[in-house]
């Protein structure tokens, strides 16, 4: 049921009598796609032609504030498809309803229509709603409330992000490499691979089996390079297109030679050579003192076993004698 | 010049222990640890996890199967030249494999190549080790087995740091390099100069003997019983936490602190092995079953804190268990044929080792949860502690030492015929 349009202004003549009209005026609600919309003393919705004709999901959110509300109040919305937007503020203060001032914004300029203002006990609710249809309508909309300071709440409509390796990818010389791009949830219309080279971006074509862009799911694309070359590291950019705007997320590559882990490679493996070498010689040595020092040890027990046996005041020359001779 | 008769129990035992310490970091460190690597190789080949965690299965599987051939070696050749050998083989296999263009190169070359040069590393040292100690055996092997779990800790977020700045191809190419170390910890595994040392008869005699002896075939299998439960919880226990919407950050948390038990669990239970008199086989048996019950409780904790403590107590025990299991193969088998002991028993429970993640896996796909994996782990564990029991001089109040009185006096007649070989060998 269509509201008369006389009754819908910029701005209610007075809270008071706009509430007697929504009483009187009963129309069913559309649902709504966000089910967190609270319940709202508006009965009535002003429900525009376009809306109305196009069967496009409901959005519905709400933000309220005090008058107390020291930080700037934010909602952060993704939206990727044309929609019909219900937006909802409230405000609760203590002082005089009647003396609030409320304003819309989107971005910076102010906005002369659509929108709704009523009040129930110390509570002031105000609605905007319209339709998001392409990236012009995407941005973010904000609701004032005005007495002796100004309380704001602001609803931030994006598209949604990608997300891509915050890390570089690391790849060789001759290898072949794949760069993902993905959304949660999200099912973008079109996908686009970029090259930078140096601040130009370059569209990446499907050239000569060096390059193939595919995805598995829509909600993902993949840039697979083969055969590559040093040049081939920089800077790439995938690019989501939506129905209400583009995203893009920024990917690195870099692509080293062979040589830049040879090289320490190879001073490890020296090391282990002559670690292994040092401890081989560590060992000949030690033997050959031990094989000096048991000889020694030899002889002294067979001169012991000598010596026992032969009498003992003997000893002494005979042992000396025999000394000498070995010695030599 | 003095021969000894007994182990002796520390001068360059010690280093022996050094160098067992950083061969088994390097060797299972390197595979706990090669969990890293999967996310990569599954991006760069495109393939499966499944198909890429073959990798790491054969190479697991070719070190424990080959085991027998590397003990049978270092009974011939002594354990220096086979362990500097399967040092070479293992960095070969890394280098090989940083020029894969395909997952069967990796299967073959991390898998074949490296996994055979880690056979030839592991038992050979562990069987070294036994030959250098007898009363401080379980000590000294649970010092040396810390090394799996400092190197799991220390080499998880450095792999990470080398794939960060070069990639797969050149972080295989520095774990090379990283893995040639084998070499040189084999350089140090001087044979000692035991009476008991020459091999009585070659590897096949050994082998046969072995095979007839029937503690050793019993202990074989509760090992394997043991083997089969052991490695669940660390391949699952993540995937448990998940399923209890844990996040992967305090999930990973969760298995550091088993692991900081764990090695705790080693140090503790060698030296309470060599500390508490009788049979090695009770502790083992006490750490086993503890270890089994940890493990079926699991699925029946539920609490962040329950789960805390069960991982404590899991990673305590089943580290405790490690060094131990390894101290009673010398008091069942003697340290002549403690080589080819220690082979068989490694490829015999690797059985186990195979067998069990992947049934705990088809019982989660059966049941839709890890109850019954952990359950079914639990009551492996405790099996395999029961046949424990069977094993001889349990029940005294003798700790039997390696060298019995009669086994000397058998061997007098061959000490003399050998000492000349001895002299050769040792150069």
């Amino acid at each position: 049921m269509r509201a008369l349009p006389g009754l819908l202004a910029a701005r209610a003549p007075t809270p008071r009598l706009l509430l007697l009209l929504q009483c009187l005026l009963a129309t069913a609600r559309p649902s709504s796609a966000d089910g967190s919309a609270p319940d709202l003393p508006f009965t009535s919705l002003p429900l525009r032609e376009e809306m109305m004709a196009n069967n496009f999901s409901w959005e519905s959110h709400n933000i309220s504030l005090t008058e107390h509300s020291s930080m700037p109040v934010e909602k952060n919305i993704t939206l990727e498809r044309p929609s019909n937007v219900n937006l909802t503020c409230q405000f609760t203060t203590s002082g005089d309803l009647n003396a609030v001032n409320v304003t819309w914004k989107k971005d910076s300029e102010q906005l002369e229509n659509n929108y709704l203002v009523s009040a129930t006990g110390s509570t002031l609710y105000t609605q905007y709603r319209f339709t998001i249809i392409n990236s012009k309508q995407m941005g973010s909309y904000s609701c004032f409330f005005r007495e002796e300071k100004e309380q704001r709440g602001t609803f931030n409509f994006k598209v949604p992000e990608l997300h891509g390796k915050n890390k570089p990818l690391i790849s060789y010389v001759g290898d072949s490499t794949v760069l993902t791009c993905k959304c949660q949830n999200c099912f973008p219309l079109n996908w686009t691979w970029y090259s930078t080279n140096g601040s130009v971006k370059v569209p990446v074509g499907v050239q000569m089996n060096k390059y193939v862009i595919n995805g598995t799911y829509a909600n993902e694309t993949k840039l697979k390079i083969t055969q590559l070359l040093e040049e081939d590291g920089g800077s790439y950019w995938c690019h989501a297109l939506f129905q209400v705007g583009e995203s893009e997320e920024h990917i690195e590559l870099v692509v080293l030679s062979y040589l830049v882990p040879l090289k320490p490679f190879l001073a490890i493996v020296a090391e282990v050579v002559l670690l292994v070498a040092a401890i081989l010689l560590c060992e000949k040595y030690t033997q050959k003192e031990k094989k000096h020092s048991d000889e020694g040890k030899e002889f002294e027990q067979t001169e012991q076993l000598k010596s026992d046996d032969s009498n003992g005041i003997e000893n002494n020359v005979p042992r000396h004698r025999k000394n000498e001779s070995l010695g030599q | 010049m003095a021969r000894r008769t007994e182990p002796p129990d520390g001068g360059w035992g010690w280093v022996v222990v050094l160098s067992a310490f950083f061969q088994s970091a390097l060797v299972f460190g390197v595979l706990r640890s090669f969990g890293v690597f999967f996310v990569e190789f599954v991006a760069a080949f495109g393939e499966q996890a499944a198909r890429v965690s073959w990798i790491a299965s054969i190479g697991i599987a070719v070190q424990q199967f080959g085991s027998p051939v590397g003990s049978a070696l270092s009974t011939k050749f002594g354990p220096r030249p086979v362990v500097m050998t399967g040092g070479i083989l293992a960095a070969l296999g890394m280098l090989l494999a940083s020029f894969a263009t395909s997952l069967t190169h990796l299967y073959l070359s991390i898998g074949l190549l490296s996994g055979s040069g880690w056979a030839l590393t592991f038992a050979p040292t562990l069987a070294c080790l036994s030959c250098y100690f007898s009363r401080r055996r379980s000590l000294a092997t649970g010092l040396a087995l810390t090394g799996v779990g400092l190197s799991s800790f220390a080499f998880a977020p450095f792999f990470q740091w080398l794939l960060s700045h070069y990639a797969w191809r050149g972080s295989l190419l520095l774990v090379s390099a990283l893995s040639l170390h084998l070499v040189a910890c084999g350089a140090l595994l001087r044979p000692p100069s035991l009476a008991e040392d020459p091999a009585v008869g070659g590897p096949r005699a050994q082998l046969t003997s072995l095979l007839h002896h029937g503690p050793f075939l019993r202990y074989t299998v509760a090992l394997t019983l043991i083997n089969t439960g052991y490695f669940i919880p660390y391949l699952h226990l993540v995937a448990h936490l998940q399923d209890l919407d844990w996040d992967p950050l305090p999930a990973a948390f969760l298995l550091s602190v088993a692991a900081i038990s764990d090695l705790v669990g080693r140090v503790v239970s060698g030296w309470l092995g060599d500390a508490v008199p009788g049979p090695v086989t009770r502790l083992l048996m006490l750490w086993t079953t503890l270890t089994g019950v940890s493990l079926a409780l699991f699925p029946v904790a539920r609490a962040p804190t329950a789960l805390v403590a069960l991982a404590v107590a899991y990673g305590f025990t089943s580290g405790a268990l490690a060094p131990l299991a390894f101290s009673v193969l010398p008091e069942l088998v003697g340290t002549k044929r403690i080589y080819c002991g220690l082979g068989l028993l490694q490829m015999i429970e690797s059985i186990g080792g195979l067998l069990g993640p992947p049934l705990s896996g088809y019982l989660r796909d059966v049941t839709g949860n890890y109850t019954a994996s952990f359950v079914v782990a639990g009551a492996f564990l405790l099996s395999g502690s029961g046949i424990l029991l069977t094993l001889p001089d349990f029940f005294s109040c003798f700790s039997t030492t390696t060298s019995r009185p009669q086994d000397l006096v058998t061997e007098a007649p061959d000490i003399k015929v050998s000492l000349p070989k001895e002299g050769l060998e040792e150069d």
